[in-house]
């Protein structure tokens, strides 16, 4: 196997991944949130390569700390988390260049680190997102149900007999999962593209959180792809040419919704036909 | 060589008193600003601003080298603010939108800096700043810049102050809640701008942050407020400064002046939160006692 062909594999796998997780994370308001979580894996993955370990483990026990840090500073009064968050991330990228600093002659790529290099991809690499994506998939389809239930209602959820905080923290678990996972090939920085697109991107074009869920996956594997093929025939950096495929997918998805909701406002107000596209538009909105 | 010796050998190096100057108007500009912006929430908006501003320095260095990384800033800033000041007043777009295209933005930049030679040494001069090898032109244009900035902030000191904590009073004693908005995303961009030379573009964040946020921890009354965000962030930068230089000189390894200074800025507020945990909050006490 060549590395562009392990590199077309993991990117398959982790868009995917980001697409099913990201419909989630997007319906649940979490995007921030999410975003924090992948800048937070740099200066973890700094530390993992001064140790010598895997820099998805350091990711890990970076992601860790911070919703631990936040979760704590958030409890404190008077404290804006907004503002915790930015100093605390601020800090990690600070922290990770420093370390670099102190250790001149230790294996450290933070460009690497910052914006994917899904050309390096080890075999490795892509038995981690399988089983990744694996996992997710299997929860889904035993559990998808309910994760949608407590995220749309959780008072409803609650009033099943159920506890919302559980699907919030397998929610946090997958999060920290596919960050970690995507990393090492779109990097800290870029990975939210890959989390948020896709999934925003869906949300706009479909008209359930099921056709949703299947739709943003399609997205993630297409902009994973599409961007690899790109970065290769212009030679350019190609996390970032998968997160700009991503971006590019959510504007064309916007400019399709924003046009299709004008046409069903210019269809005639009174006759026949009238009762119909009410009633589609209500259940289109009932949906949304 | 002793740490006074270096010390005292520090400030008879040109490119020492360059940065000290480029953040002495950086720690003026960013403590006031640092103020408002954290009285207004406006810390994601300040983060956006500065991934939104990394195609400019990207495509100012392609095109001019290191000086065109300022006018490339300035460029993409002005586009960016306009841009986020309408976003945010419009109130349809998720924070996922924002997210995206900001990440967008950032992906532009990468992407122009990845056709260049020497992409891994620009890049982390572009995220992480050159706090020592600043030219005299980049400290002009970085002093003149944050002039702006504060300026604009003291020139609608009183609006500002007033839409901060009354927004809806603001806008029906006839202030203009969209132009005030304006005028301080300007203001912070000039500030995202000034920062990325001396600490980068990834460690802005914690410049324009922290200063405001450890202030409104621990003083009262308006005043207060500002003089405790300009004087943390001067004596932070100070320590930042000399930390680096020492180790650097001391050590024999090179350690980045911004990133050092950023990391003192992060310990700063990192300590005021745990003696804030331990210490309680005077008035806290007195409006808790006011309850009952």
């Amino acid at each position: 196997m060549s590395y562009f062909d392990r590199a077309l594999i993991a990117v398959t796998l982790i868009g995917a991944l980001s697409g099913i997780v990201g419909s989630f994370i997007v319906l649940r308001r979490r995007v921030l949130f999410a975003q924090a979580l992948t800048h937070a894996t740099f200066p973890g993955a700094v530390v993992a390569a001064l140790i010598g370990i895997n820099i998805q483990v350091g990711a890990i026990a970076a992601c860790v700390s911070i919703i631990i840090l936040l979760t704590l500073i958030d409890r404190l009064p008077r404290r804006g988390v907004q503002a915790a968050t930015g100093v605390v991330l601020a800090g990690g990228f600070a922290g990770g260049v420093l370390l670099q600093a102190l250790n001149p002659t230790a294996p450290i790529q933070v460009d690497a680190y910052l914006f994917g290099s899904v050309l390096s991809t080890t075999t490795t690499d892509l038995w981690v997102s399988g089983i990744a994506l694996a996992v997710t998939v299997v929860f889904m389809l035993a559990a998808g149900k309910q994760l949608l239930f407590a995220i749309f209602d959780p008072a409803g959820y609650r009033g099943a007999g159920y506890d919302p905080g559980v699907m919030d923290a397998i929610l946090l678990v997958l999060t920290t999962l596919t960050v970690v996972t995507a990393m090492p090939a779109v990097g800290a920085i870029l990975a939210i593209a890959l989390i948020a697109g896709p999934a925003a991107a869906a949300r706009l074009v479909t008209r359930s959180a099921t056709g949703m869920v299947i739709v943003a996956p399609a997205f993630g594997v297409a902009s994973g792809l599409v961007g690899l093929s790109i970065s290769r025939m212009f030679e350019v950096s190609a996390g970032a040419s998968v997160a700009l495929v991503a971006a590019l997918i959510f504007v064309i998805c916007l400019a399709v919704s924003s046009l299709r909701s004008r046409t069903a406002r210019t269809k005639p107000k009174v006759g026949a036909e009238n009762l119909d596209t009410g009633l589609i538009r209500i259940q289109a909105g009932a949906h949304s | 060589m002793s740490f006074i010796e270096i010390l005292s050998q520090a400030f008879t190096l040109p490119f020492m008193w360059r940065a000290a100057a480029l953040l002495a108007g950086l720690t003026l500009a960013a403590g006031l600003i640092g103020v408002f912006v954290n009285l207004r929430g406006l810390e994601f908006l300040s983060d956006g601003l500065t991934h939104a501003v990394f195609p400019g320095v990207a495509a100012g260095f392609m095109v001019a080298g290191t000086g065109g990384v300022l006018w490339g800033a300035i460029l993409a800033a002005a586009a960016a603010t306009v841009f986020l000041t309408l976003l945010s007043h419009r109130k349809v777009t998720s924070d996922a939108a924002i997210a995206i295209m900001l990440t967008a933005m950032f992906s532009i930049g990468v992407i122009i800096v990845s056709k260049s030679h020497n992409v891994a040494s620009s890049l982390e001069q572009l995220l992480f700043g050159h706090l020592f090898t600043v030219t005299t032109t980049e400290v002009i244009i970085t002093l003149i810049v944050c002039a702006i900035a504060f300026a604009l902030v003291l020139a609608t000191l009183r609006g500002q102050v007033f839409a901060a904590f009354d927004a809806r009073g603001a806008q029906a004693s006839g202030y203009r809640p969209l132009g005030l908005s304006l005028v301080l995303n300007i203001a912070i961009a000039c500030v995202v701008v000034a920062a990325s030379i001396a600490v980068g573009n990834l460690l802005v964040l914690a410049v324009i942050i922290v200063p405001g946020a450890i202030s409104r921890m621990w003083t009262r009354g308006l005043g207060g407020l500002f003089v405790g965000a300009i004087i943390f962030a001067v004596v932070a930068a100070t320590i930042g400064l000399l930390a680096s230089f020492t180790v650097s000189v001391g050590a024999n390894v090179a350690i980045p002046g911004g990133a050092s200074i950023a990391i003192v800025f992060v310990l700063g507020y990192l300590l005021s939160l745990a003696v804030r945990a331990i210490v309680p909050d005077r008035s806290q006490q007195l409006a808790k006692r006011g309850e009952q």
